[in-house]
């Protein structure tokens, strides 16, 4: 978890702002993923920091000054409710599955800890989060809600997700963004085109 | 409402894109006949259009080969060797054209042989490409790995430079049978780049109606020429069907030009298109090929008297 480093530090996506690799469409879509954070409209406050200090766990930034905005991103989803067009059997909806789901973790860590997720250690949540991720939990708090469904499906898959629609994480990974309108001419292995990243040596 | 958010349909510009481009190939394929004043005996003549026409063929191989293996990233280091030798032909063949007297000197005698000989191993080199991949002789192999036209025609180059110093050496065989051969090398030549330029239209799926215009024409005028060989009468025909493969293989790069601004991107993208769309300077082989079967109607016409 800790401890990567980006083979990538000299690659930064947003150069490539002003090349044809990309157009009006291309820039004015990552503009507004940089400019429009959205701000808060549906999640609780206490939901919104308990998710924050979560989130933080699940991709931690330490290293960033400004981290890539998450939360603010979730909660435009549900406020949207821009679901992904399906349901898990065992779920119920995605805003309620979101609701019950972070209540639920707020319950077990005060039953638990007798205080709130974000004052408890870093480990201290990790386990907790391992905890809920394998069901190990309190099933009087949890209901029907599965908690390793909610946390895999929901928690984390959004939060990784959306962590790398971001520009920051695309440098960091190497990854070109939007192919549009420039895609790539060099397909096969071990073949790049020069408007591709480059790695260097980091070990 | 969805009606309007449709992009432009791609049909609708097709005919005048086309007839602008036929037409403008015709001017500039009248502005090059006007141009091209060949001198002397039929023989001496024929001698500069087929050393007009492989220089042709290597500057088409030149700037492809070039193109292509830039895109391969130069890999293996004998791909620096086509574009190369493909630039010493275009100044082998540019020197036969003008001079055609002296293209049985040693000097571009052994260039041209050498270029001939480039292009036979890079046939080995791209066969070898093509059946080491997964699959081996497939259709997609022929179609993604190394093309087997483009040092085939490096071959043929070499080959017209030095035919065209032996229509001049004045030897018994120059009267009675090599006007015939070369008709027949120049109908294989033709068969050969329809073969590569249909198999990629394919590839394109036709998905532009002009690209059908290489796959009934040249194959007309490798018959006519083909039939030329063997009786001159067919020469009547076989002179506006070549006439019309030199035009595709001067509107040919105009038709690319309009299919890699229709490409994602259009010109704004030419870093990628120029790779990725069709090639620009491939379909010139055909004016190559075309201008060297133009010089030699006139011996085969001969032939008949």
């Amino acid at each position: 978890m800790s401890g990567f480093k980006t083979p990538y530090p000299d690659y930064h996506v947003l150069e490539k702002w002003d090349s044809p690799s990309w157009n009006d469409q291309t820039r004015e879509a990552v503009r507004q993923r940089l400019d429009e954070v959205p701000p808060r409209r549906f999640l609780s406050e206490e939901q919104w920091s308990l998710l924050e200090a979560i989130v933080a766990r699940l991709v931690p930034q330490p290293e960033r000054a400004e981290p890539v905005p998450i939360v603010p991103w979730i909660d435009d989803t549900l406020h949207k409710n821009e679901t992904p067009g399906y349901r898990y059997a065992d779920m119920p909806p995605m805003r309620e599955a979101w609701c019950r789901g972070l209540d639920a973790i707020a319950a077990e860590t005060r039953n638990r800890h007798g205080k709130s997720f974000e004052q408890l250690s870093p480990e201290q949540q990790d386990a907790l989060l391992s905890d809920v991720q394998h069901n190990r939990v309190d099933r009087q708090i949890w209901g029907d809600l599965p908690p390793g469904g909610f946390f895999l499906h929901h928690l984390l898959k959004q939060t990784v997700g959306i962590y790398y629609s971001h520009p920051d994480a695309w440098s960091e990974i190497g990854y070109g963004g939007p192919a549009s309108p420039r895609g790539y001419a060099r397909l096969g292995p071990d073949e790049r085109d020069p408007w591709e990243a480059r790695e260097v040596d980091v070990a | 409402m969805f009606q309007s958010r449709q992009p432009e349909p791609s049909h609708r510009p097709l005919v005048p894109v086309a007839i602008a481009t036929v037409a403008a190939a015709a001017g500039i394929g009248w502005l090059l006949q006007r141009a091209w004043k060949p001198k002397g005996d039929r023989n001496h003549r024929a001698a500069q259009a087929l050393g007009a026409g492989a220089a042709i063929l290597c500057v088409s191989v030149a700037l492809d080969s070039a193109i292509e293996h830039y895109r391969g990233e130069f890999k293996d280091k004998a791909m620096f060797v086509g574009p190369t030798m493909a630039l010493l032909g275009l100044g082998a063949a540019t020197y036969v054209a003008f001079r055609p007297e002296r293209a049985s000197d040693t000097l571009p005698k052994i260039a041209l042989f050498a270029v001939g000989a480039t292009g036979l191993a890079g046939l080995g080199f791209h066969s070898y490409n093509i059946l080491k991949r997964p699959g081996e002789l497939d259709a997609l192999n022929l179609f993604y790995g190394a093309p087997m036209g483009a040092p085939a025609a490096l071959t043929l180059a070499g080959l017209y430079g030095v035919i065209a110093g032996e229509m001049l050496s004045g030897r018994s065989y120059v009267k009675s049978r090599l006007s015939k051969h070369t008709a027949g090398l120049i109908a294989f030549s033709l068969m050969g780049t329809i073969a590569e330029a249909g198999l990629l239209h394919f590839r394109g799926s036709f998905q532009n109606p002009a690209m059908y215009l290489p796959v009934p024409i040249p194959p007309l005028a490798a018959i006519s020429i083909g039939a030329a060989a063997l009786s001159p009468r067919a020469t009547a025909a076989a002179e506006p069907l070549l006439k019309a493969t030199a035009l595709l293989g001067i509107a040919g790069p105009m038709f690319h030009a309009y299919g890699i601004h229709r490409n994602m991107g259009g010109w704004k993208n030419w870093s990628q298109m120029i790779l990725q769309g069709p090639p620009l300077p491939a379909p010139p082989a055909f004016l190559g090929i075309a201008a060297a079967g133009l010089g030699i109607l006139p011996m085969l016409k001969e032939e008949q008297k």
